[in-house]
């Protein structure tokens, strides 16, 4: 009988003791190796196009990240389009939905573009730029830092006077394309020796 | 006499082909100069070393080393002749993208009016060397075009010269050489000298004793304290492209993502250090040597032709009517690009012009044979890349490797289907660089987004705090004056 206790009694003492041990250990380990913030939050936040442009209802892309976090639906964000409904999908594991907004408007890279001559200097779009691309001071000509700008169309509203407008974002001079391959567009010549070994 | 030695090469490049050279084809007839032609074409925004600005007006004389475009990255390319701005348009180039760019056009007037710089005097340190080198419009002659300046950095130990020249049909290295020597070593002597580099490894494929022959002469002949290191490369394709030839003289291997520089090695061009001693002297690139080469021209040769020269005058200076052609292929049969409008210039970076027939295979799908595999000096596995690039996924491509293809074409060269794998490299590589360059910027917008933030927060805050001393300092105002009135009544 005694034997019988001493076998039980053992076991439950070793098993709490390890228990105890373990949990001692993840308690440490959950302060020593706390991460800051919602690292999904920063997964998703990565895949936006950081236009930063509220079109989904949120006041920037972090926000929005935020509130996919929590179960808010993810084809909000135009900007992106349907890619990046497509990657916030198979990062999240949840099934793709078409995108919710005017798809056309998606596919366009767009910058503001102030037409200097009318600018009135209220500083008005300024305020509005939610990346800083806009320079300009009170009561002097604005304009808009063609490669900062991220097409967000923010600043079209607030300006009094109606003198942005949203363009074709220019390209480099040097940008080129490489073609669609078809065929090997150099040469093929005939005996071709290879490597053995 | 400078010291030397020549040893052969004791590594093997893994993977690699065995095309046929067909370099006696042009290095049969002596290299000459071509006459002057009647137009010369300078693009503006692709002569190499980026997006340019033209520094003239149309009707300007210029001199034959007049600055005429200033790029982005600082080079400046010059005029190869004098004469006058004829007008600047759009015009066809010698370039891959097939698109019409704004170009220089010079009308040569046959003068030899020359406007160069003032020759270097010995010593000079490396931060008057790049300026020459930005003034004196030095690029990569080999034909990537990659301004030479970047590459001089102080912590090199070992500069290479590329005189593998492992594309079939080119001649141009192995020409300037043999009637360059000197240039050559001048310019490596003096590069070496200024970076404090100690060995000047020579790469050079075992089948150009001549030009082999002729480093030696110049070797003996040279005072120079450097120690030069030849080292006789198997004839084999790529043994020539940059990482290659760091690997079989040195055995260093350069990490992905990064370039032979951060390794401590330069990899030059002869040429390209030819061009850096005569801009020492004074003078900036205004020639180059063309190899005019293939089946289809009547007397192939190497020629040293001004840059601008149009390709259908070079094709002439070989008896060839340019009218019988229908193509010709810049920059070798493996890695060129064809051009169908000869009307386009030359560049610095245009070292062949090819023509020869060869009737256009289609692709057919891929059999899994492997030999692609076998064949990459970089030992990825295009049959994978190029299925995933077909099918859009260009990450897995990436994953396989794509970032680490050097667009050497030896997979087309092995392929029994005809897929054009370097083709779909080249344009996945390309989509790749686009996708960081929206990564970096997307990076950016957040960092001004989160910044712009802040600063609205802390100035939201210091207003607070202004108002809440404001109302303080008013109520204590009041305060003071009640206590005023109360004691004078």
């Amino acid at each position: 009988m005694i034997d019988v206790l001493v076998t039980v009694g053992s076991g439950v003492i070793g098993l709490t003791v390890i228990g105890f041990a373990g949990g001692a250990l993840l308690q440490y380990a959950s302060k020593a190796f706390k991460v800051e913030g919602n690292p999904l939050v920063e997964s998703i936040d990565e895949l936006l196009p950081q236009t930063q442009c509220g079109q989904c209802g949120h006041p920037g892309c972090k926000p929005y990240a935020e509130a996919i976090a929590h179960g808010e639906s993810i084809n909000r964000c135009p900007p992106g389009g349907q890619t990046t409904v497509d990657r916030i999908a198979s990062l999240l594991g949840v099934e793709s939905l078409p995108l919710d907004a005017d798809t056309a408007a998606a596919d366009q890279d767009l910058v503001a573009l102030i037409i200097e001559e009318e600018c009135i200097g209220c500083t008005k779009c300024i305020q509005a730029c939610p990346v800083d691309a806009i320079v300009g001071a009170a009561k002097l000509m604005h304009t808009v830092i063609v490669d900062d700008c991220t097409g967000c169309d923010l600043c079209i509203d607030p300006c009094p006077v109606d003198c942005i407008d949203m363009v074709e974002r220019p390209k480099a001079p040097d940008y080129w394309t490489p073609i669609h391959p078809k065929v090997i567009s150099t040469d093929r010549f005939g005996q071709i020796e290879m490597q053995h070994g | 006499m400078a010291e030397y030695q020549i040893r052969r090469c004791d590594r093997h490049l893994t993977g690699g082909i065995h095309p046929e050279t067909h370099k006696q084809l042009s290095t049969a007839e002596p290299c000459v100069f071509v006459e002057t032609p009647t137009r010369l074409l300078f693009p503006i925004h692709f002569s190499g070393g980026g997006p340019g600005e033209a520094l003239v007006r149309v009707g300007d004389p210029v001199a034959k080393g007049t600055p005429i475009i200033r790029c982005q990255s600082g080079i400046v390319h010059v005029a190869s002749r004098a004469g006058t701005v004829l007008e600047v348009t759009d015009h066809a180039m010698a370039h891959p993208s097939s698109e019409r760019s704004a170009c220089i056009v010079i009308e040569p007037d046959g003068l030899d009016r020359q406007d160069y710089l003032s020759p270097m005097n010995w010593p000079f340190d490396a931060e008057t060397l790049r300026e020459r080198a930005i003034e004196a419009g030095i690029l990569g002659l080999g034909g990537a075009g990659f301004p030479s300046f970047k590459k001089w950095s102080n912590r090199t130990q070992t500069l290479i010269i590329n005189a593998a020249e492992c594309e079939p049909y080119l001649t141009a290295d192995d020409t300037l050489i043999r009637i360059d020597t000197h240039s050559m070593i001048r310019g490596a002597c003096l590069l070496s000298r200024t970076l404090d580099i100690q060995t000047i490894v020579i790469g050079i494929e075992d089948n150009k004793p001549e030009a082999l022959e002729a480093i030696e002469c110049a070797l003996k002949e040279s005072r120079s304290d450097c120690f030069f290191d030849i080292v006789l490369l198997d004839t084999k394709y790529p043994s020539g492209s940059a990482r290659q030839l760091v690997w079989l003289t040195l055995g260093i291997e350069v990490p992905t993502g990064s370039r032979s520089v951060e390794a401590g090695v330069i990899v030059h061009n002869p040429g390209t250090l030819a061009a850096l001693s005569r801009a020492i002297d004074g003078k900036p690139i205004t020639d180059r040597i063309v190899t005019l080469t293939g089946e289809s021209f009547t007397r192939p040769k190497n020629v040293i032709a001004p840059i601008g020269t149009p390709i259908s005058h070079l094709i002439a200076a070989t008896d060839t009517n340019p009218q019988s052609l229908h193509s010709v292929i810049i920059g070798g049969p493996m890695m060129g690009y064809r051009v169908t409008d000869f009307s386009a210039g030359i560049t610095k970076t245009t070292n062949c012009l090819l023509a020869r027939e060869v009737e256009v295979q289609p692709e057919s799908p891929c059999i899994r044979c492997g030999a692609c595999a076998t064949a990459c000096p970089v030992r990825l596995q295009p049959q994978q890349m190029v299925a995933a690039l077909k099918g859009d996924a260009l990450n897995r491509a990436i994953h396989e490797g794509l970032g680490d293809c050097i667009e050497c074409a030896a997979c087309n060269a092995v392929c029994p289907s005809n897929i054009p794998l370097a083709e779909w490299f080249r344009r996945g590589r390309f989509e790749m660089k686009e996708r960081a360059r929206e990564h970096q910027q997307a990076s950016d917008a957040r960092d001004r987004f989160e910044a712009r933030n802040t600063r609205l927060e802390r100035l939201a805050q210091e207003q607070e705090a202004k108002r809440a001393a404001r109302k303080a300092k008013s109520a204590d105002a009041l305060n003071k004056a009640r206590k005023a009135r109360e004691e004078i009544s």
